[in-house]
């Protein structure tokens, strides 16, 4: 502002002719009838900008084009004169009283302009990154408008907020269901708005009035982090939600709602599952109900490992309440068996669901015929399921009433019945003469004989119809697991020769990727004769 | 070498059409394997889909240029490049791995390292996105506000000792860690993997890896759900639920009764090799020759790589969780170098030769895995996309293949927690199938890290016995 110099204060009309307008903010509600008639409609904000620039900063334009020293002598006068304006107000520049009444005197005969606009002034970037001075007047003229309209919600949503605590402490009216109505509203409306001016985020949750209380914890991370990630925004508030009321060790059906709806987002997410588990047990709210949802979440996510443990810790948590209702839990175990044969049929060698059914036989015994022939039946289905194979194992060899307690894997048991190890030898014989070179019933049939105690040359009859005339011309293999048991039978057998033999023709040319193996084979048979 | 005699025995021909180029690939890894069934099921159907995938890789068909032995190069500026985008910034569709972050630390710096860079660089990032990971009552989560999880401990573990240095170092509350390690004990030995999480045998590994880096002291706090079994420390009882692990098939299950997994198999030897010395704990909890049985029959041919579990197909990843256990093997059966002889620990004889076919997995890891567009990175086959997670355990693999480890001398009493001094070199037994330019970094077969990054945080932590 000029000062109020005796130059000034005389002056008649101290602003200048044209319509100026100080600060960019403000031009907003000048409209482009009032500029200057020989510039054409300015395109964009950054152009009118320009234009009002040039009108701001007389003979600007005209030294750009022509040099300071193209200049007409008024022209260069004015031109000074106009950028002494400021220096002289703050005094930078010593004048005469004279010399400054005359300066002041031109000023306002010319009409120079003593407020200016400052070239390439910068609009910002608006939350998608747009150059604010793209924007067309129109368009800019919108966005102040949202603007105007957000702080005036803004207003009223804090009434709402202080009427409502004042309810809360019965010292004003209730909040009247239309003002709960009312404020919903208003609250899509400021999210639709914050969204549209900053990029806010505004999911389900900041609209939500029963999450008024939670300030949520946004995630923490430095500039630069590694591995980033770029959360949608849904995503980014609920989790922040989350930690929010993890914090507080909150447990209530909301978090409960919370938690389903991450999973929902992102079912990896461990955290979320234990704090699911969490709130179920405090609030001790129904297994059965909780377990129908999970099987829906699990259906639909089949890679998924969290809900494995999760139900595991539904069922250690449930168990004890129906220990004694007999009929409760065999029902369970017929649902759970049944869910289970549902996801293998999707994926028939899905490792947690295994383990589950291994936890799930063991925490509700279920040691039954039909859990065996449910198993029995992935194994009809693909013989060379493995993972059917060691079920099957841990299913006959763990079962309480007919092994011993501990017993190792590999370890001779003498309660597991003979009839048992008969049975079970018998049947991985017969998938063996299915597919020969399958090696899960080679691998059982070892497991077998392990814990039935029983000599390999029990089954040396069996084994040799894969093999024939071996180390001979006609030399014919179905199987090389066959030549490797084989191997085996005549170690037991004392006969290391031909021992050798099959570990030299599996190394030649039934099993060649594994040379390195059967030549160690080898070595531990020297061994054995040494000890011998 | 199983390449040089596979070219003695057969005379079946080899797939490499008359057209392409001559190169000297064994027929055992260009043709279908010696035996097969005619029985099809849904798991044959997989694996022959799998060989028609692999073949025109193996057989040097599908590359544009390959070395003498029909393999092509390590792309090793596109897999650099791959990893460090990986540690940049993720778009919308990595939401999914929130919980699991660390790990792409660990993956990218590992391979990385792998691949001879120098990651020190990541030094401060890295530590200031970790800080807001800690949780105050111990231990690591998978992101700022989420649980504490044995698993992303491990992996950040890892992370700070590989870009190392005492500020680094120092991230780690090692009281609240012991405190919460403690917590996460159970009573039958074994490791929960968080609070409330599922216990196996990486929770062995994960547990066993801290304690010996952080040396963190071995005691139990009287707090521990592990004390009402009677157990007195974070290592007792730990190597008998490991044995308890081991299958009738030899290999390793995440639990006790449940099928053989090769990831496990490799936490089982890990953990155990940092109990005591690999010669002498590993023969004591395992039944070494049954083990080595199943390990060995998770490489085929002819894609050379290794399966997870028996029937099961190829996937690169297991070149580190099957092949990361041949070295550990190999200590347990040979013990410390020069001894007089085996000290008695265990009957076993000293594996003199390689027990797998180092050529079979670096051929399938050169010819398969590789992602060859610009996008690098390594892969679990060739219909697989390239991710950190393989790209680390891929190039674990090729270098426990090129290279040889040996336990020089063992940690002084079996009661402490680190002191095995291994050596590596380049492995020298017979032809070498690549390029020396191929030729990848070290990392212990322990830690999986360089082995000076191993001695540089224990030593650091050498000094603090207490807290």
């Amino acid at each position: 502002m000029p000062p109020k110099s005796k130059g000034s204060s005389k002056a008649p009309n101290p602003e200048p002719k044209e319509p100026l307008h100080l600060h960019p903010n403000l031009i907003a509600d000048l409209s482009p009838s009032q500029a200057a008639p020989e510039s054409p409609l300015p395109q964009t904000v950054s152009l009118r900008s320009e234009q009002r620039f040039f009108r701001t900063n007389p003979c600007e334009k005209r030294r750009q084009d022509v040099g300071l020293s193209g200049l007409t002598p008024a022209e260069k006068k004015t031109y000074t004169y106009t950028h002494l304006i400021l220096p002289v107000a703050n005094r930078h520049v010593p004048l005469s009283n004279k010399a400054e009444r005359e300066f002041w005197k031109h000023v306002t005969k010319e009409g120079l302009p003593i407020r200016r606009l400052p070239a390439n002034y910068s609009w910002g970037k608006d939350r998608s990154g747009r150059d604010i001075g793209t924007y067309s007047p129109d368009e800019l003229e919108q966005r102040t408008l949202k603007h105007a309209r957000l702080t005036a919600l803004q207003i009223q949503h804090r009434q709402f907020l202080s009427k409502r605590e004042l309810a809360a402490k019965k010292q004003g009216a209730e909040v009247s269901s239309e003002d709960i109505e009312e404020e919903k509203k208003r609250r899509q409306t400021m999210a639709a708005l914050k969204r549209d001016l900053y990029g806010e985020i505004t999911g389900t949750l900041a609209k939500d009035p029963e999450w008024d209380d939670v300030i949520p914890i946004p995630q923490d991370e430095p500039e630069g982090a590694l591995a980033q990630i770029a959360y949608p925004d849904d995503y980014a508030e609920a989790v922040s939600y989350l930690r929010a009321v993890m914090a507080a060790d909150e447990c209530s059906p909301r978090c409960l709602r919370l938690t389903e709806h991450v999973i929902s987002m992102n079912p990896a997410h461990y955290t979320v599952w234990l704090y699911r588990f969490k709130i179920i047990s405090v609030l001790k709210l129904s297994i059965p109900d909780e377990i129908t949802w999970l099987n829906q979440v699990a259906l639909s996510n089949l890679k998924n490992y969290q809900i494995w443990n999760h139900r595991q810790l539904l069922m250690d948590y449930y168990y004890p309440v129906i220990e004694e209702e007999t009929a409760v839990i065999r029902t369970l175990a017929r649902s759970e068996t049944a869910f289970i044969t549902t996801m293998l049929a999707e994926d028939a060698k899905n490792y947690h669901v295994w383990s589950y059914r291994q936890y799930l036989v063991g925490k509700l015994s279920v040691w039954t015929s039909s859990e065996l022939g449910s198993t029995q039946n992935l194994i009809e289905d693909d013989v060379r399921n493995n993972s059917a194979w060691s079920h099957r194992f841990y299913l006959v060899f763990s079962d309480p009433t007919d092994s011993t307690a501990g017993s190792g894997p590999t370890e001779h048991d003498p309660k597991v019945p003979d009839s048992t190890i008969d049975r079970e030898i018998k049947y991985a014989q017969e998938k063996i003469a299915l597919a020969p070179q399958n090696q899960s019933p080679w691998n059982y049939l070892l497991g077998v004989l392990a814990k039935g105690g029983r000599k390999l040359a029990t089954v040396q009859e069996f084994v040799e119809q894969y093999v024939s005339a071996l180390g001979e011309e006609m030399e014919e293999v179905t199987s090389s697991h066959a030549l490797d048991l084989l191997a085996k039978v005549y170690q037991e057998n004392g006969d290391t020769e031909k021992a050798a033999l099959c570990l030299r023709r599996l190394s030649e040319k039934w099993d060649p990727v594994r040379e390195g193996y059967w030549k160690y084979r080898a070595t531990l048979l020297q061994g054995a004769v040494e000890s011998a | 070498m199983a390449a040089a005699t596979a070219q003695t025995w057969s005379d079946s021909p080899s797939q490499v059409g008359s057209d392409a180029p001559e190169y000297s690939i064994p027929s055992l890894f260009t043709s279908d394997p010696p035996i097969r069934d005619t029985l099809e099921t849904g798991s044959s159907r997989v694996q022959d889909a799998t060989l028609d995938e692999c073949l025109p890789f193996l057989t040097g068909y599908q590359h544009s240029e390959c070395n003498a032995h029909g393999l092509p190069h390590l792309d090793r500026g596109r897999h650099i490049n791959f990893l460090h985008k990986q540690l940049g910034k993720l778009p919308g569709a990595f939401t999914s791995a929130d919980p699991s972050r660390p790990w792409f630390f660990y993956w990218c710096l590992a391979g990385l390292s792998l691949l001879g860079e120098d990651v020190a660089p990541y030094r401060e990032r890295l530590i200031e996105t970790v800080r807001p990971m800690q949780n105050a009552l111990g231990g690591f989560a998978g992101g700022f506000g989420q649980t504490s999880h044995l698993a992303t401990t491990y992996a950040t573990v890892l992370a700070l000792a590989l870009v190392g240095g005492d500020e680094a170092y120092d991230v780690v509350d090692r009281r609240a860690m012991w405190r919460w390690l403690c917590s996460l004990k159970q009573p039958d030995g074994g490791f929960q993997m968080a609070l409330g999480g599922e216990e196996d045998v990486r929770g062995a590994y994960c547990a066993s890896v801290i304690i010996s880096l952080l040396n963190l002291p071995l005691d139990l706090s009287p707090d521990s759900p592990a004390c009402s079994a009677g157990h007195t420390g974070l290592f007792t009882g730990l190597a008998e639920y490991v044995r308890r692990c081991q299958t009738y098939e030899g290999g390793v299950s995440a639990k006790p009764g449940v099928e053989a997994h090769g990831a496990y198999a490799f936490c089982a030897l890990g953990c155990l090799s940092i109990i005591d010395s690999p010669h002498r704990a590993i023969p004591r909890y395992l039944d070494v020759p049954l083990l080595i049985s199943w390990l060995s029959s998770r490489q085929y041919a002819p894609e050379g790589g290794f399966s997870g579990r028996t029937n099961k197909l190829v996937d690169g990843c297991y070149s580190h969780w099957v092949g990361g256990c041949w070295p550990l093997i190999e200590a347990a059966l040979n013990g410390p170098r020069g001894a007089a002889a085996n000290p008695g620990d265990h009957p076993l004889p000293r594996a003199m030769e390689s027990l797998s076919s180092r050529d079979g997995l670096i051929r399938y890891i050169l010819s398969c895995c590789q992602d060859q567009s610009r996008r690098g990175g390594m892969r679990d086959k060739p219909s697989k996309y390239s991710d950190a997670y393989h790209t680390c355990y891929v190039l674990s693999g090729l270098s426990a293949a090129q290279h040889k480890w040996d336990l020089v001398t063992p940690r002084a009493h079996e009661s402490i927690v680190a002191g095995d001094v291994w050596t590596v070199s380049p492995y020298m037994e017979g032809e070498q199938i690549f390029d020396e330019e191929d030729r990848v970094c070290t990392v212990h077969p322990v830690y999986v890290i360089p082995q000076h990054k191993v001695e540089e945080i224990q030593s650091y932590f050498a000094t603090k016995s207490g807290f």
